[in-house]
């Protein structure tokens, strides 16, 4: 099966330097004032408040992905194709 | 050596539909809700969004939001690739259909609980004084999407064959 490795962290670069990038200064006389407002005493707990719940569903679906023997979820087995019993031997 | 009685592990392939259903239930809500309809944004409970400035910052949370909700669909196709290429998942389209819908309730439910009720961040429709109508039908939908996704991966059991056994 090809690697999607190399891909994906071509993307993350690119990505970085998007982010990296400075904002847009779209309204140049507000500017200021929305980056104060954005970058207030309360950034990290608007952060964190804001994506607790994306942290809850990731965080909930890595454990049922890396946990496949939770009772919860009893593995089921294929339907045997193997004859239920032998031939009698000639 | 692998043989007809191998475990099977639905989970894997749950796991990966969830993640991509609550992610495109996060662009529903995001672009449909905060940027179409303009109903609420982000922290329009907090910050209402009467001036230019106010929008703005509002405008930066739901971009926040908005790479929070990519990165979880990323995940959930990084775990479907995965899921593919195991020979004990079986791939199973019903299963993963009701884990995209149970995936999309469940974003519902969590961020309807978290954010409209617990924490008042903002509300599904904020330009009225009474905000509960909307905020209980949001939770409703989601609900019912949860009933109906797990309906349907519970009928994915009857689906045993691996992606790999396929070609």
């Amino acid at each position: 099966m090809p690697s999607i490795s190399s891909p994906l962290n071509l993307l993350a670069g690119l990505l970085a330097l998007l982010l990296a990038a400075p904002p847009a200064q779209a309204c140049k006389v507000c500017r200021p004032r929305v980056d104060a407002a954005i970058h207030a005493s309360d950034y990290t707990t608007n952060a964190l408040l804001l994506l607790l719940p994306v942290a809850l569903l990731i965080g909930g679906a890595l454990l049922l992905f890396f946990s496949p023997t939770l009772v919860l979820w009893k593995p089921t087995t294929r339907p045997s194709t193997a004859p239920l019993s032998s031939p009698p031997a000639s | 050596m692998e043989t007809d009685n191998t475990p099977l592990h639905r989970a894997p392939l749950i796991a990966a539909g969830i993640l991509i259903g609550a992610g495109m239930g996060g662009f529903v809500d995001g672009i449909l809700l905060h940027q179409i309809l303009q109903w609420h944004n982000m922290l329009s409970g907090k910050l209402p969004p009467n001036n230019l400035v106010d929008a703005k910052v509002n405008m930066y949370w739901d971009g926040v939001f908005h790479a929070a909700v990519w990165v979880m669909t990323a995940l959930g196709l990084r775990m479907l690739w995965s899921a593919g290429s195991r020979r004990d998942v079986p791939w199973s389209g019903r299963s993963f259909s009701g884990a995209l819908i149970l995936g999309w309730g469940l974003f519902n439910v969590i961020e309807g609980l978290i954010d409209h009720q617990l924490l008042g961040l903002h509300h599904v429709y904020e330009y009225t004084d009474n905000h509960l109508p909307a905020d209980l039908g949001f939770l409703a939908l989601g609900v019912l999407q949860l009933g109906l996704g797990w309906a349907l991966i519970r009928a994915g059991r009857a689906d045993t064959t691996p992606a790999a056994r396929m070609r």
